[in-house]
């Protein structure tokens, strides 16, 4: 479905309703359920775009570091050109948030945006009709807990066809402690073993794909400051692939599908000279090293969107429907891709299976410190002066994690807060730096590890600003399926929009508090969930920042008041 | 069976313990053991989505479960109305009602909007939300369901009646997050989508969302009301929703007739279709085929001169059609000659009376014992949306109408029988909406469409507005100019009303006109004629002053009568004249509007955008070359016409005829019958007998555009520009 629309787009820069038609016609699918996928994609055009089109992120890390001050130099640069020639729009984040800001001029992807910039790609793209590529740093960082030091030999998997000790494996992995590091930090060991005993459900949903289960990997990462699965695609593609290899041989599947935002197009060409060195080496396909088993692989190219990470929805996506996520149980485990039992792991959980496989669980859990075990990747971004993608064991403290990894706060300025995981896990004082990096002290504390999309605020920045921020960001992402999520964080945005402008009502701390609950209790997926969360950790840590707000009327960082956001 | 799906299990909901059959939702577990939980996105007919939350219940989980999908477990403790479940659920009501229009549609008319039953249930007025600020508007476009997207709640019960019940598939959400909505194809307003109108989605919708339209007049007052089992009983109401009929159940009616019963007269106004369903009917024309004819007389314009009735084989006048069928509004059409034709069961007729309200174009009489359905147009467009019911009524036209539709056109008088055979299976029949664009100037050509129901308006885009180039009713053509020189579309056609059209694929077009070079040449010529006729109005409307004349609609006007009031002496002169010329109906009356010392008397103005032709049943009315209106012989006299001038220019003329007595067949009875007449500008004369009459030289007939271009100027234009003598 998806390559259809995107020829479809190439070819004529948006998508007819003539067009339309015609694809339902030739893929003998309603015209109305190919509108209904067209439409939830905001990457697809229902009608002609712009020339130049300038999507400008202005999510947290973005956010922070000018996004919204380059979107305003930018339509005062273009205020009075036609709208066929330039349209400006926001876009949710791209992913580049250790270049922030970053923006997209007619879907190609400029990191370390600033006006001059944007304006001159703008001036040749409406010239020549030219832009030139996105700057793609090939160069491999080397990895410290890579089994293979740079040259993989496939040895787990070398190994499994030998031995096929699938319980070995199992064993070793729950052993392991190692946990999904997408952000829901389930148990590896356990998912692959409930995939490999869920039987095949004999309720097919699609002729098309044969009663079989299935691995996917979700490299979908698209939460403001998560760019740490970029940056291991990029670094050790071997590991992810050999641990979706290990996946399928374990498990019994026989296909694999790596889903991979579309923005991602460095590590997806990455992983695919690598797929295809593994095809060669005889390491995918049928006969695996010459042996009976079978494992395929490909890329699905994601039609883009945050909610396509929530993993019934990718698997939505995948079979070509609008991402929305399931209602569960049933859980993808049990009725996943096409009805099937499947694995989706993140792209870090896949890699770190294979290091634990190859260096054994007793060198992973002698990784950690201050009691916790393991290694991951984080990625810092915001008011810091290095901002990037870091390998640090499990209980590194996370004030070291921003003075030794990321290089300290940002023109030596004080730390004010910090977010441990992006908007999900919400904000956290300055107080609360020396918290070890750790799955079970970071819950205590009411925030999560997650994702590991660690972002940096400076002393000077309005807390209720950026719990506005991240709240917009889950409005512009919310599927619409289930009504909190669709309405509430709608509603949320409008207080908080209010609250900045000083139009707090009478009430309002009541009724965000119910609708919060609401939210968290009765929203299908994650995403309507831990909406709440960004403004609930500032009324929490922050609350004497809100009330000057609300009460006083008065932004003490003069940040709000005097500017009029967007709801 | 397996054992599993009969196996029982125990939870207990709300304290105490209960048992049901593995497999049964929370929903449905509470609901037969007497705990009704609220929902708004559940119906039992329909697979659970989960998506309004509203059945949300605590199962001791970190979040809420939607009770209608999810299974109960053995062993589960549900508790369906907690403080916290109770509190979520409030909110979630205030959250809809903060986007709801209060009452709504369905609020309203029933009382049932069930979020408004819920939110009064808990208490809310007024939420204390944000009021929804971007609007999401409404779709009147279909005939029978109203939609107001503002009362959507995105429940999917249409989506899931439109496509997993009557699996139709037209609706569907569209958009993500907050702007998502629901849509038909691929957003198309619901009238222009592939909506059969089956009603399920309406009956599905739990808010004023998607309501039955209640248009005026709504039930027929006479006539077997029918059962909706009955009419789904019937292949033409296949799988429209039997709620749906329930709601439009007085808009259908059974009706007997009797043999000799007339069913309806020609002429008359009405609001129905009708299908047979058991017996044969005559459809007929009882209207003498002739127009009016005056006689002028040799001695001088001041003497009587008589108006007569006239065939075209009598008086043949210039530019008169030599058409042998006459269209009606029925599934055939009528000899020229012997104006009478056969309805069978199957045939439906009065389509155009019913979804556009005009006259009805012919009289009908039962000629066996006759069972009909009578038809309100909401219902009418039900059928036409049924798939068996469309392809009977093509079947019927292709087997029936096709020969004589294209044969009434008299370009197309010498097809061979065998080419029309080869047409009949390759024509297809559209429908349009009215003001849907049927071509568009400038597009390129595949087809050539001929008017089968209804008004189409061709028209040109100029600079300045649209010129409107004439109005196609039923057995007009249009769309071979464009396929004749191979050039894009010179005109614009737009439905004016509910509009069907046969089309013609271009390559059978040009098959026909390499097999018939007479056709190809009759269609050059008028085609030529038609572009000499553009042009020669597109020269008019340039230079048109534009003041507050044009809000008048004079200069709309292509030639006026003016009287010059400083001369005039309200001798009536002139008025008289016309009368004696016309059989003593004046098409004239000294009234009018004023501009300067000139009063622009009422007479055909031969309009730029000629209202008269909208409407008329039989299509009798039409233009000339010339500009000047020319009533066909078989006007029926309706009148419409004449209702329709805005300038009160057409009049009705009665003529004394003899007519069939209904009562003792065989006699003749001595009646009435009026034909419409409009000033002619007695071309039998050499001036119009207004303008020689004036003693005062006060009238003269003038171009607007010269004359009030000239009177803006401060000259007299009159003066300047001397009428011809």
């Amino acid at each position: 479905m998806f390559e259809e629309l995107r020829a479809i787009q190439r070819q004529f820069g948006y998508l007819s309703g003539e067009q339309l038609q015609s694809l339902a016609t030739k893929i003998d699918a309603p015209l109305s359920q190919i509108h209904a996928v067209a439409s939830f994609y905001p990457h697809f055009h229902l009608t002609p775009p712009a020339r130049a089109e300038i999507r400008i992120c202005a999510d947290m890390s973005c956010h922070l570091r000018g996004g919204s001050e380059l979107k305003a130099g930018v339509e005062k640069a273009f205020r009075g050109a036609s709208p066929d020639e330039v349209s400006i729009c926001d876009v949710s984040c791209l992913g580049r948030c250790d270049q922030a800001p970053a923006l997209a001029i007619n879907d190609q992807i400029y990191g370390d945006a600033d006006v001059g910039l944007a304006t001159s790609l703008v001036r040749g793209a409406l010239s020549s009709g030219q832009l030139p590529p996105e700057r793609r740093d090939r160069v491999r960082t080397p990895v410290a807990s890579d089994p293979y030091s740079g040259s993989p030999n496939y040895s787990v998997v070398r190994n499994f066809v030998e031995t096929r000790d699938w319980q070995g494996v199992l064993a070793a992995l729950k052993a392991s402690g190692l946990r999904g590091m997408g952000g829901a930090g389930f148990p590896t060991g356990n998912k692959w073993e409930l995939v490999r005993s869920a039987s095949l459900s004999p309720k097919s949903v699609s002729s098309k794909a044969p009663p079989q289960k299935y691995i996917v990997c979700n490299a979908d990462e698209s939460e403001p400051g998560t760019i740490k699965d970029r940056f291991i695609m990029e670094a050790v593609p071997y590991l992810v692939i050999e641990g979706m290899i290990l996946a399928g041989l374990v498990t019994g599947a026989r296909q694999g599908f790596l889903y991979i935002r579309h923005e991602y197009e460095t590590p997806r060409d990455v992983l695919q000279e690598e797929i295809d060195r593994c095809y060669r080496a005889g390491l995918l396909g049928s006969q695996i090293l010459g042996s009976d088993l079978t494992f395929d692989l490909e890329i699905f190219v994601s039609p883009g969107g945050y909610i396509c990470g929530e993993e019934s929805a990718l698997l939505e996506a995948m079979e070509g429907k609008r991402s929305e996520p399931r209602n569960k149980p049933p859980f993808p485990g049990i009725n996943g891709l096409w009805n099937q039992p499947t694995v989706i792991n993140n792209v870090e959980t896949f890699a770190f299976a294979t290091v634990i496989l190859a260096r054994g669980t007793e060198w992973f859990k002698a990784q950690g410190m201050n009691g916790a075990t393991g290694m991951k990747f984080v990625g810092i971004s915001g008011d810091v002066n290095r901002p990037g993608v870091f390998e640090v064991p499990m209980g590194t403290k996370y004030s070291e994690l921003i003075q030794k990894y990321a290089g300290g706060v940002l023109g030596n300025r004080a730390l004010l807060a910090f977010a441990p995981s992006g908007p999900s896990s919400g904000y956290l004082p300055a107080s609360m730096a020396d918290l070890p990096l750790d799955w079970n002290a970071l819950a205590a504390a009411g925030s999560m590890v997650g994702s590991g999309a660690i972002i940096v605020c400076a002393e000077g920045r309005c807390m209720l600003d950026m719990a506005l921020n991240a709240v917009r960001f889950y409005r512009n992402e919310s599927c619409g399926k289930c009504v909190p999520c669709r309405v509430g964080s709608q509603k949320m945005v409008e207080m908080l929009t209010g609250w900045t402008q000083g139009l707090a009502s009478q009430g309002d701390l009541v009724l965000l508090d119910e609708l919060s609950n609401a939210m968290r209790l009765t929203s299908i997926c994650g995403l309507g969930q831990i909406a709440p969360a960004p403004i609930a950790s500032v009324l929490k840590h922050f609350r004497d920042v809100v009330d000057e707000h609300i009460v006083h009327r008065r932004c003490p960082a003069g940040v709000c008041l005097q500017q009029r956001g967007t709801a | 069976m397996s054992s599993n799906a009969t196996a029982s299990i125990q939870l207990t909901i709300d304290g105490t313990p209960v048992s049901v059959p593995a497999g049964t939702t929370i929903f449905d577990a509470a609901r037969l053991n007497g705990i009704p939980i609220p929902t708004l996105c559940h119906q039992q007919n329909e697979n659970p989505v989960g998506v309004c939350r509203v059945c949300v219940v605590d199962i001791g989980q970190r979040v809420y479960a939607a009770s209608c999908i999810r299974q109960a477990e053995a062993g589960m403790t549900v508790k369906t109305s907690t403080e916290p479940v109770l509190a979520a659920r409030h909110t979630l009501v205030e959250l809809l009602m903060s986007e709801h229009p209060s009452p709504c549609a369905r609020q309203q008319h029933s009382g049932d909007c069930e979020l408004e039953q819920l939110a009064a249930a808990a208490g809310i007025e007024q939420s204390r939300f944000p009021q929804r600020a971007a609007p999401r508007g409404k779709d009147d476009s279909s005939a029978v369901i109203a939609v107001d997207h503002e009362a959507c709640i995105l429940c999917d019960r249409c989506i899931r009646g439109c496509d997993d019940i009557r699996d139709n598939w037209v609706l569907a959400r569209r958009g993500k997050g907050y702007q998502a909505g629901i849509s038909f194809d691929n957003n198309l307003p619901m009238g222009e989508s592939s909506c059969v109108s089956c009603g399920e989605c309406m009956v599905s919708c739990p808010t004023g969302a998607l309501t039955t339209k209640r248009v005026v007049g709504t039930e027929l007052g006479r006539g077997e009301v029918l059962d909706p089992a009955e009419l789904l009983h019937l292949p033409i109401f296949e799988n429209v929703s039997g709620t749906f009929l329930e709601l439009n159940q007085k808009a259908v009616v059974k009706r007997r007739f009797r043999a000799g019963e007339v069913i309806c007269r020609e002429g008359e106004f009405g609001s129905t279709a009708f299908y047979i369903l058991e017996g044969t009917a005559e459809v007929f024309l009882s209207s003498p085929i002739a127009h009016v004819k005056t006689e002028g007389s040799s001695h001088g314009f001041f003497s009587r001169l008589k108006s007569m009735l006239a065939p075209r084989d009598e008086h043949a006048r210039s530019e008169e059609s030599a058409r042998p069928f006459i269209p009606i509004d029925a599934s055939v059409d009528l000899p020229y000659d012997n104006p009478i034709a056969q309805l069978n069961p199957g045939d439906l007729f009065g389509e155009m009376t019913c979804m556009s309200y005009y006259p009805r174009s012919a009289t009908v009489r039962a000629q066996t014992d006759c069972v009909m359905l009578e038809m309100l147009r909401n219902v009418l467009d039900i059928l036409q949306r049924n798939k068996t019911f469309r392809a009977q009524l093509e079947r019927n036209y292709r087997q029936r109408a096709l020969d004589s539709h294209l044969r009434g056109v008299p370009v197309f008088a010498t097809l061979t029988p065998d080419f029309i055979g080869h047409l009949r299976d390759r024509v297809e029949l559209v429908r349009f909406n009215p003001g849907q664009v049927i071509c568009r100037q400038g597009e390129v050509a595949d087809s050539f469409y001929l008017v089968r129901i209804g008004f189409v308006k061709v028209s040109e885009e100029r600079p300045g507005g649209d010129l409107v180039l004439a109005y196609l009713a039923r057995g007009g053509y249009f769309g071979e100019i464009a396929l004749l020189t191979g050039s894009p579309r010179t005109a614009t056609c737009t439905a004016l009303d509910h509009v069907e059209v046969v089309r013609i694929a271009g390559e059978d077009f040009r098959l026909m006109l390499d097999r018939f070079p007479e056709v190809r040449h009759s269609l050059e010529t008028i085609a030529h004629e038609r572009l000499d006729a553009n042009r020669l109005r597109a020269t008019q409307v340039q230079n048109v002053p534009i003041d507050q004349f044009l809000a008048n609609g004079l200069m709309e006007a292509q030639s006026l009568l003016v009287l010059d009031l400083d001369r005039c002496t309200r001798c009536d002169q002139c008025v008289r004249a016309c009368a004696d010329a016309h059989d003593g109906v004046s098409r004239l009356v000294r009234e009018g509007v004023r501009f300067d010392k000139y009063l622009v008397a009422t007479s055909c103005r031969q309009c730029r955008d000629p209202l008269c032709m909208v409407g008329c049943p039989v299509g009798s009315i039409r233009r000339r070359n010339s500009l000047e209106v020319i009533i066909e012989d078989w006007c029926i006299g309706c009148g419409l016409c004449a209702s329709n001038c805005p300038y009160g220019n057409i009049n009705l003329h009665p003529f004394p005829v003899e007519l069939d007595d209904p009562v003792m067949p065989g006699r003749k009875i001595a009646s009435t019958r009026v034909k419409a007449t409009s000033c002619d500008l007695c071309h039998d004369h050499e001036e119009p007998s207004c303008v020689y009459a004036c003693p005062h030289d006060a009238a003269h007939r003038v171009n607007p555009p010269e004359f009030f271009a000239g009177v803006l100027k401060q000259s007299n234009p009159l003066k300047s520009n001397p009428p011809k003598r």
